[in-house]
Formats: C-alpha cells, structure tokens, sequence
C-alpha cells in the first residue's frame, strides 16, 4: 500500500486537541537499540575504514566496536536510568535476546518495555521472509519478556510496501518507521489501522554521530532545542518527543555524561512525562473517538 | 549553449553599483523550497541510509521524514513570517498543490510569491520531455494562483544546457540556478535575455545541514556573518542576501530557533528590505532601464 493510502496528509494545526493527564504538556519517551551484528556479514554501520578502503571479511573492528556497546556502553546507560529512575523502551532484534541475555534480563527486572527490531540487524527489504521474521521476534520477545510485543521498530525504520499489515497481522499495535508527525496518527493496513508513534531520526545517535559527524555535545544541544520548541508547541495541544540511542554509540566513555545531561534537563520541568512507547499508545487510543477504533 | 557563451565574464568592481531605494543596502530574499517526493522512486535526500547502506523501496523512513516538514514544520515557518511580515518567495514542485494544497494555500493567502520549481523533486536530467515538463508546471501554478510564475529554480538547480532556453521560451523572466554573483544578471538564451537572481547553495539548509552536516546553531552563524559583510559592501552598492529554506530541515523542533535568531539580528539594522523574487526583479529592470 502506498503511504498516502494509509494515512492522508492532515497539518497538525488543524486537529482536535491532545491532552495528557496530570496537566502535562509532553511526553518523553526513551528508544534503547540492542542489537546483534552478525561477524560473518559486512557490518551495518562502521567507525573505521579500512587502509586503503575495501571491505573487508571479517570486519573484527567494527565488529568488536559495536560489541563494545552491550559489553560495556549498555551498563553505563543503565545506571543513568536507573538513578533518574526512568524507564526506558527497549528495541532488540529477536537474535539479541539469546545472545546477550544479561541485558534483556536488566530490560526485564525494571519493567522496561520490549519492542520488536527485526529478527537481525538487516534491511527489512534484505529479509527472505518478513512474516517469519516478525513473528519470531515477537516469539523472542514473549520468552524474556512474558508477554507479546506491542510496538516494531524497523531496523533503520525500514519497510516493506506490506510491513504494517504484516506487523497488525502478527499482533503489534505500534510501528515507529513513520517519523513523520510530532503526535501519533493511525495508519490503514489491510485489516484493523496500526499507530505510528513519533519516533525521531534528528535526536538519534546514528543519525547525529555516524552519518552527519557531529561532536558528542551537540546530542545534548539538539536534544535541548528540540525539548525547548515541543515544549512551547505543546501549549496548544500535547505532543510526544522520542530520544534514541545505541549503547555502542552514546554508551562511550566519552559521550555518555551528554545523553545523561539532556535527561537531567528535562527532567527538571515538572509537567513533563516519561513514558513507554505503550503507555503512549494507550493514551492516544483513550483520545480517539470510538469510531474510528472500530475494525 | 555552455555558459561562457550565456554570460561573458565581469568583475563586480568594474560594474557601476546598483542602488537600492531609500537608501537600504541589502535586499534579503527568503526562499521557501515545497517539495514533493514520490514514494516509487529513491527519496531525493536521506536523513538515515540504511544498513549497510543498502538502497531501499519504498524508503519510508526518509520519505516521512520528509513529510514531516509538510505537516508540522512548515506550519513554524508560516508562524514566523507572518509575525515579521515577511513574504518569501516559494520554490514549489508543481505537485505539491495537489498533494498539499493546504500548504499551497496558506502560501498563496499569506501573498507569498509562486516560483517554478519542477513537476516533482528530481533531477531535471532525468525528467524525460523538458519542454513539457516545464510548460506542464508553470501552467498548473497559473492556474491555482491566477498568475504565470516569473522566477524558476531546477530541483536541485539542475539544468541542461538548453534549460534556459526552454524557460525564456515558456515566459519565466529570472532563475535562480545560477548562484555566480551577488547582483542580477542577465544571461542570453535562444528567446531573448533572461536575468539570474543571485539564490544560494551557502545559506541553503541543504548544503549546510544534510551534505556538510553542521550543527544546528551553525545556520544562525553563517548567516550573521554573511549578512555582517554583504551589509558593510552594501554601503557603496547595492547587495542581495538569499537565505534558502526547506521545511523538513529548517522547520525539525532544534533547528527553527537559529532560523528565527537570524531574522532577529536582521531586523536591528536599519536599511533593510525584505523582498521577494518578483520585486527584485522589477528593480533590477528598471536599474538597467536608467542605465
């Protein structure tokens, strides 16, 4: 289906009005990527060419520089939100579950939510069968986690033409590919709508360290002005802000007190909520008007 | 025909300098660019490549990224420039007043200037039957503003080396593809003279934020200083500022403060005008006029 097929085009200055309990203003909420980088394919993003270029197999630097983040940069991160007590949505690819079972279980004993990443870490479009896939990361999930995922997240937010009413199909309720709005908005599929919930590629370590090159501050200083604008849009009705990170990435020695710093920032203003994915997801669906929940 | 023979070379100090009216010393040109991306084909720009670099389609995450800018940013920058009054001129895929005719129509009331700016974004290269293409666009914004465009800007500033040509022959009087001087200037094309407006790839959102990858409060720099300078030169001559926007960079929540800040420090100086394409054009003829 075309992305104009599942949702028409609606500028949010024309929308009925969002209101979040306690008399919020925003929700802020905390996207986790764990990953698994498979040593024997070429590695999905890299830190070091090699002299001369090429790419060479196996890539052990890469390699080892994204393995750095969930032997080392995750428990870092942990303890950042473990002292702001926040708690954090966790996107895993099924095959990191196994793999590091120590961080699903620290996942799990602070009652983050799990979303499904993609089984591995591939384009959705390099997969051989998306269904299976889909599926056997929410199976992945269900074993750690005790109980289906609610929400997908594309590995790079990438898609398929049949990706949402595959993800309805299998039982998800949220999809984060669609960066497309600062509010959630349904998406069509062939069967019941899916919510796309605002995740972000601007205030994404990836995005912000890997491809544009920046300086670790300038995670804070986006992080800051983004905050600063939602925030002063959201007097006229709620909006959502997603922050994102890998721990092999903010997770570094060297970045990690910006991410910390952009919390502690944030925290301090008092009508502002930390929330899930899925306490997002039952908060926009508690806004809509029954008929446009009804199948 | 190759550009040498459109333009012979000049030197701006062997020129007589151009004079603004009442005295002002700089004229800034804003530059709206609406878009539109056609899902089928690879997104004209990517904010996150994907694994491995693999290419993707459909490529929804950089296409809502895009879109994005159509349905919260753009509204940020109609916010500003209606508080500061300023009427920028849009460079707008003929497409997009069909597929966001609201946008289309909130510029077309606020009295923004309509310039041509492609069918939809892609290079102009690649567009199979130029000629139509451009008649194809001029003819759909007439229509839904009541005015022939004046000014064209290729998607990307691409042309052929008959684009100019094509342009004079459809009725556009300037382009803005030719970013080789901080004046007006005429180049000559098969129908008759045709005037170039000095646009930007320096102040351009794109250059600066998706192909240099600058930090944010960079574009509210880079402007100050460019603004700095051309303003002192523009004690003994006339100076055209451009400043190109686009809302699904410009308009991201952390980037719309330094877009505001710079309109800030522009508006403490005293000799500014704020026009668009149109009006430059009008006074760049008439200067000619007079000699």
């Amino acid at each position: 289906m075309l992305p104009t097929e599942r949702l028409r085009y609606s500028p949010i200055t024309e929308r009925p009005k969002l209101v979040l309990p306690h008399g919020a203003r925003l929700a802020v909420w905390v996207v986790v990527n764990v990953e698994e980088w498979d040593p024997a394919q070429p590695m999905p993003r890299t830190v070091l060419s090699p002299p001369a270029g090429g790419s060479p197999m196996p890539d052990i630097p890469n390699w080892a520089w994204h393995e750095y983040g969930n032997r080392v940069g995750f428990w870092r991160m942990l303890a950042v939100f473990d002292q702001l007590r926040i708690r954090a949505v966790l996107a895993i690819n099924g095959s990191a579950i196994g793999r590091y079972g120590a961080i699903a279980r620290a996942a799990r004993e602070r009652g983050w939510e799990f979303i499904g990443h993609g089984f591995t870490q591939q384009s959705m479009q390099k997969v051989a069968d998306e269904r299976a896939d889909i599926r056997n990361t929410a199976a992945a999930i269900r074993a750690v986690a005790g109980r289906h995922p609610r929400g997908w997240l594309g590995p790079g937010l990438t898609e398929t033409w049949e990706t949402p009413d595959l993800l309805v199909e299998e039982g998800y309720e949220y999809v984060c590919d669609w960066v497309l709005d600062d509010q959630p908005v349904m998406l069509q599929t062939r069967t019941r709508p899916i919510v796309s919930i605002p995740y972000t590629q601007e205030c994404n370590d990836v995005a912000m360290m890997l491809i544009q090159h920046h300086k670790a501050g300038e995670y804070y200083d986006r992080a800051i002005d983004q905050f600063e604008q939602l925030y002063s849009d959201a007097a006229e009705s709620a909006r959502i802000m997603a922050l994102v990170v890998h721990p092999y990435i903010m997770g570094a020695p060297h970045r990690l007190k910006y991410f910390r710093n952009a919390l502690l920032h944030i925290r301090e203003r008092p009508d502002v909520l930390f929330w899930t994915g899925e306490e997002i997801l039952d908060w926009y669906l508690s806004q809509q008007p029954r008929e446009r929940l009804r199948p | 025909m190759i550009p040498r023979e459109r333009a012979p070379y000049s030197a701006i100090v062997d020129r007589p300098p151009l004079r603004l009216p009442g005295g002002a010393r700089i004229a800034v040109w804003t530059i709206v660019n609406l878009e539109f991306w056609d899902i089928s084909r690879p997104m004209a720009r990517q904010v996150l490549p994907a694994p491995t670099g693999q290419v993707l389609l459909p490529d929804v995450p950089n296409w809502a990224w895009h879109e994005y800018g159509m349905r919260v940013g753009v509204w940020r920058f109609f916010e500003l420039f209606v508080r500061l009054g300023i009427r920028p001129t849009v460079a707008i895929n003929a497409r997009v007043v069909t597929e966001y005719e609201r946008v289309a129509r909130a510029a077309h009331e606020a009295g923004w200037e309509f310039m041509g700016h492609g069918f939809e974004q892609m290079p102009i290269h690649q567009v199979a039957d130029q000629k139509a293409m451009i008649e194809d666009s001029l003819a759909v914004l007439e229509r839904f503003t009541g005015n022939r465009p004046l000014g064209w800007l290729g998607p990307g500033l691409t042309e052929t080396e008959h684009t100019p040509d094509l342009l004079a022959a459809a009725g556009v009087k300037y382009i803005g593809d030719w970013v080789y001087d901080d004046e007006p200037t005429e180049i000559a094309t098969a129908c008759g003279p045709l005037v170039t407006l000095p646009y930007t790839v320096e102040l351009n959102d794109i250059p600066m934020m998706l192909v240099q990858h600058h930090e944010s409060a960079y574009f509210a720099q880079r402007c100050r200083d460019s603004f700095e300078r051309l303003y002192r030169e523009g004690e003994s001559r006339a100076k055209i500022m451009a400043i190109a926007i686009h809302p699904y960079i410009s308009g991201q929540p952390h980037r719309i403060k330094y877009l505001e800040a710079v309109y800030e420090h522009i508006d403490r100086h005293a000799g500014v005008l704020h026009w668009n394409g149109a009006e430059i054009l009008d006074w760049y003829l008439a200067s000619r006029r007079r000699g």
